[in-house]
């Protein structure tokens, strides 16, 4: 009994020293945390600096009310500092906050025009190495500095930065941009070929006050920026991989006078690459639906007839859609398609010739587009509420 | 004479094999860096390699009723060269268990609670390991199929959040990668997670009836291996091109999961899963290098080599790499050499000197 | 200093063993001797030895033809039935044996034949040593004594007030029998033995306790229970030498397979109905005279969450409150520690708006979250324990002074954030649930709390790890505690977890068991379903 008990008791006496001299170094209380929502990257003045700028949650939320004099009312802080690289930014930080950032629930990066305009290689490496960040985390691009966006206090969002997410997620509405997150930002960048895409992020001036709103893409090519996209011809990407889920499209109505305005239910794209007598053609085929949802003339549209018609102007209108965007693409040399990455999982042993002078060949390529479009209902209306002439 | 007096069922043997499988599954992250989206090849062809040695090993076991690994040695190659080899086994044993402790380590410093101090965590890893060693292997083998049923749930419900993510071209195009690499990859698979089961043989001596023991052990690697493929698939599906820069692509396949606001953030689900398993394998581990090295020493039972086992392998994990790049980079390059023998050469070579010499003679064993 | 207080453990261990074992050979107290011929004599032995007690009356009496023969009646006033006394002992004995005519004469000093002729009452016993006289006095039965006899008769009144079976107060059920088992062991047995009417109910006699010679009862089915698990509850429970039983609990504490574990291996209940049904499962109970709770063996840890009324109700609902209550125990013993390992060391798991929430409701708080866990637990089970020994008049008011001023007045205070306040409620409320393992969850509650402060997620599973390692070495009586979990049993499986409807268990639970012979306690394919109508019918 004796023996035993003395083996016991010195593990005991060991794990408790252990326990408690050494255990708790990982622990952060909550109020010690500086809990960053939104990261903004701009050059600054002095060269070779970064100015990076951290939207901090601040814990007096629910009390701004009491004091009542000070404060403006905002739940959050941005802090900024300047630093040699990211991490030396990041940390520099601590000199204004007194305690480290705790980047896990930042929901946002945006980078600013000026180094967006130089290339993202030298500052993109922290934000996918940090353990502390998460690849869900957006990436944009302001039009302008990225500290002005995060300054912005938004109307019905507390914070900034969930409204710039809030902003980003609202792409399924009208497809005229689309999100991307760390990951696949990486993933691009990571690829011989494509051109990585970030939303571009813009403020409204209106008389009172300055929103912000989402004005397009913006393509990179090998880190660096090389141009713009609207939010036409991002749909036009978007049709080609697949991603339209919802937006308007407008016709000409087929009596020539007033439109026709389709709201879009659902599109699906298939894009197969061929290489054929050593040209390459890429065949999209892309299969519509939508829906009547507007009409400015008094014809009546809906009947079969003038559906049909409709759907034939609706399919050119997305072709021309896809081959605006196409040729600024080609304009911009940049495979914003991803047309090079499918190429290589179809042709591989090709491939290995074809990739590396991918930026001539591409505006070689050829585009096949067959688009069905159909409508699939007219919403409540089966006549128009003005009737035409020829029925009064 | 065994020190052991607990028995398993070959049902639990099925299931300590299967977490002893699973257990290795961040192990696949670290093959990723060379085999890219062809993993899940290399998976299904170490399998394929490693099946008919775990069966010699098996067969092994099952001629020998009742001995194991030290004991089958002693009577196959003679008292000299049968220590000799079995001490070989028992560095092998060490230094597989240390890897592995380190690998917990690893996983909570880069990832979960990367300022407590490293030793912290492997001193409490190992004690808890060594605890449950002191209940022998009857207790272990009995509770080892709720660690293989949650490692399934967590990995077969992570890959059906991920659905929505996942894109299958990525593992196109097939055969992309150099044979050279896909070699070196399967050579790992077939030594790290399949290969290091030949420490089994020192626990099939326990098995109560040997029956299915060959059964069990082949649903067994099974279970192991369907685990780390639709790990490899998830990982590769879900990840693309990236996989091959993270340090652990399960992790950030994990941080991936955003459906409503209610599943996010799910990272700590997978590394409780990974700390089970990887639990489940260290105590085997330790029983065996325990057991073996008290067969070695002539003694009558294991346990009072429980603590001072427990305080060297604290020692080696905490001293034997630098980082988990050197980590990574041993284990890849040469870890498999040194094992290769033990795994690949020495069972079969035993049940071939048994068959020749017709052992084990009549009433031994 | 090591070596000091090791040697002071030591001291104190083997003085403990030595007092023990200087009590048993206390010489003189065996009173082996005979009982004497003379009737005068015989009593004085007796006063002399219960000369401390005023309450022994002795009365003597002459009885027989003629008045021939001299009797001593002695008994304790306070234990015996006194209306029987004087009706079915001494009426008969001083008149009735005046009426006894005929030539044969009868001789009184034989106790067997005044018992079989005289007292009418059932249950007498004849004793010749001094001994067992005494303890059959001190036992509560009445003594007769006649002059010229070497032998007295015990004579148990038959009555003993006790507590009239009302409902228990630990374990109410909604839908179910409301009857309690009480402290007189007799009426015990007897309601078992109103819901088994089975010839194989066996109701084995033990006599423990130096002082105290508590009656204890084993009470199986001959053919269900396993002979090795009563053989071994025999061995135990002979090994025992102690002054005192007062409670089974004590019997719990000397016979339990693993003394240093904090989980129970004994179940205990004050339920005839849960009893029986465990008895019919194949287990032993073991009723103590003097308690009205019941210990069952063996246990398993599943048997903490199943309550009788589960089995009455339909399996429906059993089978949600089932899963609730394990729900519970988790939360119970979980709960703290997962807060504070969350929000401590963990921060990135929380969702960002709640994790704001959190962070705004914390921020006067001066303590870490540890402490502020710990604090509030701790004052928790104070509440808990002064609620119990509360006297009603009071309880209402401390009660509100508990939520009020502790929960709100000290978030308003600053003291500690309302998030906290919730989780401990609701641990407190989650730690009722199953009240078999209360003292287990209060004590994991606090070890998992400190796992969790000093190394958040980590330490947290690795205490679950040793612990599960722990319970599933234990043992109870030969029955491993995690089955069915551990050693996979899927028909035990069907219990466990969910409730399955009656008719598809119709065996019994294997591990307790162990042998094949008649395990199935009900005969399979009893679903029941409507009516099956014939061809025949019109209808």
């Amino acid at each position: 009994m004796g023996k035993k008990m003395k083996i016991i008791l010195k593990c005991l006496l060991f794990f408790f020293m252990l326990m408690t001299l050494s255990g708790c170094l990982s622990a952060r209380e909550i109020n010690d945390l500086e809990i960053v929502v939104g990261i903004g990257v701009d050059k600054d003045e002095e060269p070779g600096k970064i100015l990076l700028t951290a939207q901090v949650v601040k814990d007096t939320a629910g009390r701004a009310s009491e004091n009542g004099s000070e404060g403006d009312g905002k739940a959050f802080w941005n802090v900024s500092s300047r630093g040699n690289s990211v991490f030396d930014a990041v940390r520099q930080i601590t000199y204004k906050t007194g305690n480290r950032l705790f980047i896990s629930h930042n929901k946002a990066v945006i980078f600013g025009y000026d180094i967006a305009a130089e290339g993202l290689e030298e500052y993109i490496d922290y934000f996918l190495r940090a353990h502390e960040m998460r690849p869900t985390a957006l990436i944009l691009v302001a039009e302008g500095r990225a500290s002005d966006i995060l300054n912005i206090k938004p109307e019905i969002e507390k914070f900034p930065a969930f409204n710039i997410a809030k902003l980003v997620d609202s792409y399924v509405f009208t497809s005229n941009f689309y999100k991307v997150n760390m990951k696949e930002f990486a993933s691009c960048l990571m690829s011989d070929t494509s051109a990585q895409m970030a939303p571009l992020v813009s403020i409204a001036q209106d008389e009172e006050s300055n929103d912000i709103y989402m004005s397009g893409m913006v393509v990179f090519k090998r880190g660096k920026m090389v141009g713009k996209l609207t939010h036409d011809e991002v749909r036009g990407l978007l049709w080609v991989l697949g991603k339209v889920t919802s937006g308007v499209i407008i016709v000409p109505s087929p009596n020539g006078q007033g439109k026709a305005v389709l709201e879009i239910i659902k599109a699906k794209s298939k894009v197969t690459p061929e290489i054929k007598d050593g040209k390459i053609v890429i065949h999209i085929k892309i299969k519509e639906e939508s829906s009547l949802s507007e009409q400015t003339t008094t014809e009546n549209l809906a009947d079969n007839k003038a559906l049909e018609k409709i759907q034939e102007a609706l399919a050119e209108a997305i072709r021309r859609e896809i081959m605006l965007t196409f040729d600024k693409s080609r304009e911009l040399d940049a495979d914003i398609f991803g047309f090079g990455e499918m190429l290589h999982k179809k042709y591989s042993k090709e491939w290995k010739y074809i990739k590396d002078n991918w930026d001539e060949i591409y505006p070689t390529l050829d585009l096949i587009i067959d688009v069905e479009a159909r409508i699939i209902k007219t919403d409540l209306l089966k006549k128009p509420a003005v009737p035409s002439e020829g029925e009064k | 004479m065994s020190i052991e007096k607990g028995t398993i069922s070959s049902q639990q043997l099925l299931f300590l094999m299967a977490g002893f499988v699973q257990g290795s599954v961040l192990l696949i992250d670290f093959t990723v860096g060379i085999t890219e989206h062809q993993t899940w090849m290399v998976i299904l062809a170490g399998l394929a390699i490693a099946a008919p040695v775990v069966f010699s090993y098996v067969v092994l076991a099952k001629r020998f009723p009742g001995m194991n690994l030290v004991q089958i040695n002693d009577m196959v190659y003679g008292r000299f060269l049968g220590k000799a080899i079995s001490i070989y086994y028992i560095f092998f044993f060490m230094m597989t268990l240390s890897f592995n402790i380190r690998d917990v380590g690893e996983l909570y410093i880069t990832f979960l609670m990367p300022d407590t101090p490293f030793i912290f965590l492997l001193i409490v890893f190992t004690a808890t390991c060594a605890y449950a060693v002191t209940k022998g292997i009857e207790v272990l083998a009995r509770v080892s199929h709720l660690f293989v049923v949650t490692g399934m749930l967590v990995i077969t419900s992570t890959f059906t959040l991920l659905t929505s993510q996942m894109d299958f071209s990525n593992f196109l195009p097939l055969f992309e990668l150099p044979f050279i690499r896909m070699f070196q990859g399967i050579h790992i698979v077939s030594a790290i997670p399949f290969g290091e089961t030949v420490a089994f043989l020192m626990i099939m001596g326990c098995l109560n009836k040997t029956e299915h023991a060959v059964k069990s052990t082949f649903f067994g690697l099974l279970i192991g291996a369907v685990s780390l493929l639709i790990v490899a698939v998830r990982n590769t599906a879900v990840l693309g091109r990236t996989q091959a820069i993270w340090t652990a692509p399960s992790f950030q396949t994990i941080r991936l999961i955003d459906i409503g606001t209610v599943l996010t953030r799910m990272d700590f689900l997978i590394g409780i899963a990974q700390t089970i398993l990887i639990f489940l394998k260290c105590s085997i581990l330790f029983y065996v290098l325990a057991v073996a090295l008290s067969h070695l020493l002539g003694l009558k039972s294991y346990l009072p080599l429980v603590l001072p086992i427990a305080g060297i392998e604290v020692i080696i994990a905490a001293t034997v790499f630098q980082s988990p790049v050197d980590h990574a980079m041993i284990t890849q390059n040469a870890g498999i050499i040194y094992s290769a023998p033990l795994i690949f050469i020495f069972p079969p070579l035993s049940l071939l000197i048994a068959n020749i010499r017709g052992l084990p003679k009549n009433g031994k064993g | 200093m090591f070596g000091y207080i090791l040697r002071k453990i030591r001291y104190f261990s083997l003085k403990n063993k030595n007092d023990h074992m200087l009590q048993n050979n206390e010489p003189g107290k065996d009173h082996n001797e005979p009982i004497s011929h003379d009737l005068k004599k015989s009593l004085e032995v007796i006063r002399g030895i219960l000369r401390g007690s005023s309450d022994i009356t002795i009365h003597e009496f002459n009885f027989g033809h003629n008045r021939r023969y001299k009797g001593a009646l002695v008994f304790i006033k306070g234990m015996v039935d006194m209306e029987a006394i004087h009706k079915n002992i001494l009426q008969p004995l001083m008149y009735d044996s005046l009426l006894l005519q005929g030539n044969v004469d009868m001789d009184f000093t034989k106790m067997d034949t005044i018992r079989k002729n005289l007292i009418s009452i059932t249950e007498s016993q004849k004793v010749t040593r001094l001994g067992d006289l005494l303890d059959n006095l001190l036992a509560g039965s009445s003594i007769l004594l006649v002059n010229g006899s070497k032998e007295a008769l015990a004579i148990k009144p038959g009555r003993r007030e006790s507590r009239s079976i009302e409902e228990p107060g630990t374990e109410t059920v909604v839908r179910g029998p409301r009857e309690g088992f009480v402290e007189n062991v007799d009426v015990n047995i007897a309601l078992i033995r109103r819901k088994i009417k089975d010839t194989d109910l066996c109701v084995e006699k033990f006599v423990i306790g130096d002082k105290s010679k508590t009656d204890i009862y084993i009470v199986y089915l001959k053919n269900i229970a396993n002979p090795k698990l009563i053989e071994e509850i025999r061995i135990r429970l002979e090994r025992i030498k102690t002054d005192a039983i007062l409670e089974s609990g004590y019997i719990e504490q000397f016979i339990e397979d693993s003394p240093y574990s904090i989980f129970p291996t004994i179940s205990n209940s004050e339920k005839p109905d849960k009893v029986a049904a465990k008895i019919l499962e194949g287990r032993a109970a073991i009723m103590v005279d003097g308690t009205p709770f019941v210990l069952v063996v063996p246990m398993v840890f599943v048997e903490s969450f199943q309550s009788a009324e589960d089995y009455y109700a339909r399996p429906f609902l059993a089978s949600v409150i089932r899963i609730i209550r394990f729900l519970s125990y988790i939360i119970s013993t979980l709960g703290p520690a997962i807060y504070v390992a969350l929000t401590v060391f963990h921060q990135e798991l929380i969702p960002t708006q709640l994790l704001i929430s959190i962070a705004e409701g914390r921020e006067r708080v001066p303590f870490p979250a540890i402490m502020e866990a710990f604090l509030m637990l701790f004052i928790f089970d104070i509440l808990r324990e002064a609620g119990v020994r509360l006297p009603k008049s009071v309880g209402q008011t401390v009660g509100i002074v508990g939520a009020l001023v502790l929960g709100q007045a000290s978030v308003e205070a600053g003291l500690i954030s309302p998030i906290m306040v919730i989780v401990v409620s609701t641990t407190a409320i989650a730690s009722f649930v199953v009240p078999a393992q209360t003292d287990s969850g209060t004590i994991l509650r606090y070890i998992y709390l400190i796992l969790a402060g000093i190394a958040g997620g980590f330490g947290v599973i690795m205490g679950l790890l040793a612990t599960l390692m722990h319970l599933a070495s234990l043992r109870s009586f030969g029955t491993p505690y995690l089955w069915p979990i551990v050693p996979l049993d899927f028909s035990g499986l069907k219990d466990v977890f969910i409730r399955m409807p009656l008719w598809i268990m119709p065996e019994r639970p294997k591990a307790i068991v162990w042998d094949d012979v008649d395990s199935y306690s009900q005969s399979p394919g009893l679903m029941p379903s409507p009516y099956k109508k014939d061809s025949n019918d019109s209808q």
